[in-house]
């Protein structure tokens, strides 16, 4: 609610605040959503006058309504499409990661999505020259670590500190910073982070589950509302920034025991494209530790269901050596 | 003068107002019962969870809408209200490229036809109640000056329902006031207008609480405030159907059930394609 206040806008004095406080009209809404002709008598001013505020306040706080067509028209020159650097993912994303998108990379302990979120991370700074804010909530990300993937890539150290810089990073434990922080980033902390002459084109939030959960179970309505905030930011940063937003997400087992994304019902809907990742288990190969498969579950671009698999080494390969990248027939699945 | 002018009602807008607007009675026979699809001032919510294909749904019934006639549609304009900042430009625009395309009339015809399709479409986007209840005062302007438009699509209509039980605190009252106000509002603007709603939403987890009987324990039950419950005239309840193994292989099938108060239910099932929806 907006609270009504002195110069709000033209004609709004202080007088006519308090007589239409007295009214029991405190907010805009409360002012909108009356009749304005008896509002007028009550407080004793034209009509013409309150109705010309009315109208003035309307235009100040809502949304701006745009045709389809110029929608239409401005997504198409401002979308962007980021690989990931990973075939099978960008296979599985439709080419990529799309700007004004959230897309989230679920899957259990030791599937790969942080690792999956460094290789993008670096993949998108080194290769694509753009700027990435890397959100870790759970510790794992290594300066030492980025730096060890960059240098598969290039032995130029000027290269890799450039790439290093590009990659802006926050350390945080729990929702209120991030939402903090994702608040900050929207009111435009995204153009400051923006370094070496490429702007922000990705903001990773490794885990989003690992801040949310906790809150979950306990106070409900608390927790949901923490989790929809989130959500917003991260969705308005994505639209309005034109930012692809890639989160991670715990999973959980469901009644009949399927593995299902985390942080339940409210919170599966809000990324537009969803992977789930799963280590692959093989007897035979010794060396398949690395081997994941993704499967993509959620997505309005390609059919859901598509499975690959990729070596997690893919990213810090020696350029030129045997690529790890091995496809399932769709017979298999 | 100016300000009265905006107040006072034309005689063409009044007509405008009271006779053009178009029926939705048509958008989708395959959907309602039979001479029971959403009239003037009719609301249909489409209600599931995640997964059960209301988005592809809802992107089926605004294709349906601003389509030309040539190409089956209605050709009527509609305002989206997008409050999950979730609207999928090229998800729509595919289904609208597929459905021209398949029209003997129109095949061939290029951008223009597409163009002039959005540019029935209105988009609003809605960050909070507040915005939204705002938002909803100001579309009654486009309404009245745009005789064409026929429906108001509201994705979703659920969208701060967290955001404001946590605001309103202990207080049922004060955690439903501003849906509220919304629904008197647009009950208000279903009757002075005679246009359609449609609107989405999604299911929550309910906390059971205490030993509950069979019919309260209904994971489907509404959830929203009454007063937007008592708008609503349609409710399609979507799920997801589980593999009978007679489709096409990996083919997911998706179930809607339409409940009406005034005529009978009916149930249809579809299955998605690049060109949007097919029924089954």
């Amino acid at each position: 609610m907006v609270v009504l206040r002195e110069g709000m806008c033209p004609g709004l004095d202080e007088d006519l605040v308090r007589d239409l406080r007295a009214a029991g009209v405190k907010t805009v809404e409360d002012l909108v959503s009356s009749n304005i002709e008896e509002l007028a008598q009550k407080c004793s001013v034209s009509y013409k006058a309150l109705f010309a505020i009315r109208r003035v306040l309307l235009a100040q706080h809502t949304a701006f309504p745009v045709s389809g067509a110029d929608l239409y028209e401005e997504l198409l020159s401002s979308t962007a499409i980021l690989s990931t650097g990973n075939p099978s993912l960008d296979k599985l994303l439709d080419s990529g990661l799309y700007t004004g998108e959230i897309t989230e990379l679920s899957g259990g302990p030791g599937s790969g999505k942080s690792q999956v979120c460094f290789g993008v991370a670096v993949h998108i700074s080194y290769h694509l020259k753009q700027s990435v804010i890397y959100i870790d909530t759970t510790g794992g990300l290594t300066a030492s670590r980025l730096l060890k993937m960059l240098q598969t890539e290039t032995s130029n150290r000027e290269e890799q500190m450039e790439a290093l810089q590009r990659i802006r990073i926050f350390r945080l434990f729990d929702v209120l910073s991030l939402l903090d922080c994702l608040y900050s980033l929207r009111s435009g902390g995204l153009q400051q982070a923006s370094v070496g002459g490429g702007s922000v084109k990705a903001v990773i939030v490794d885990s989003v589950s690992a801040v949310i959960s906790p809150l979950l179970g306990g106070k409900q309505n608390e927790g949901m509302s923490l989790m929809i905030q989130v959500a917003g930011v991260l969705k308005t940063m994505a639209k309005d920034f034109n930012v692809a937003a890639l989160v991670t997400n715990h999973v959980t087992r469901s009644g009949s025991g399927e593995v299902q994304p985390g942080l339940g019902v409210s919170w599966r809907h809000i990324p537009r494209t969803r992977i789930q990742l799963e280590k692959v288990e093989r007897a035979t190969s010794v060396s398949s530790s690395s081997l994941r498969s993704a499967t993509l579950i959620k997505s309005s671009r390609q059919a859901c269901h598509i499975k690959e698999e990729f070596d997690l080494q893919w990213w810090s390969r020696s350029k030129g050596g045997s690529s790890g990248k091995r496809k399932l027939d769709e017979s298999q699945l | 003068d100016e300000v009265r002018v905006e107040m006072s009602e034309s005689g063409v807008q009044l007509f405008a107002r009271l006779e053009a607007r178009r029926s939705l009675k048509d958008i989708e026979p395959a959907l309602f019962p039979d001479d029971g699809g959403p009239d003037h001032g009719d609301v249909v919510e489409l209600y599931g969870t995640e997964g059960t294909g209301k988005t592809e749904l809802l992107y089926h019934l605004l294709c349906r809408c601003v389509l030309p006639q040539d190409a089956g549609g209605l050709e009527a304009e509609v305002a989206f209200v997008d409050t999950d900042y979730s609207l999928d430009m090229f998800r729509l625009v595919s289904i609208l490229d597929g459905r021209l395309s398949s029209s003997a009339h129109l095949a061939g015809s290029g951008d223009s036809v597409l163009r002039s399709c959005l540019s029935r479409l209105l988009v609003l986007h809605c960050s909070s109640s507040s915005q939204l209840l705002l938002t909803l005062h100001s579309l009654e302007t486009s309404m009245a000056l745009r005789p064409g438009l026929a429906l108001l699509l509201i994705d979703s209509i659920s969208a701060f329902y967290w955001l404001d039980r946590c605001g309103g605190g202990a207080s049922v009252t004060k955690q439903e006031e501003l849906l509220g106000k919304c629904a008197e509002l647009l009950g208000r603007l279903l009757r002075d207008y005679r246009i359609t709603i449609v609107a989405t939403c999604h299911a929550i987890r309910r906390t059971s609480c205490g030993p509950s009987s069979s019919s309260s324990s209904d994971p489907n039950r509404p959830y929203l405030c009454r007063l937007w419950q008592r708008l609503v005239t349609h409710r399609l309840l979507c799920s997801r159907q589980e593999s009978t193994g007679d489709h096409v292989a990996h083919r997911q099938v998706f179930a809607v059930h339409c409940t009406s108060g005034k005529k009978s239910n009916r149930s249809s099932s579809f299955y998605v394609t690049d060109a949007g929806i097919m029924f089954i």
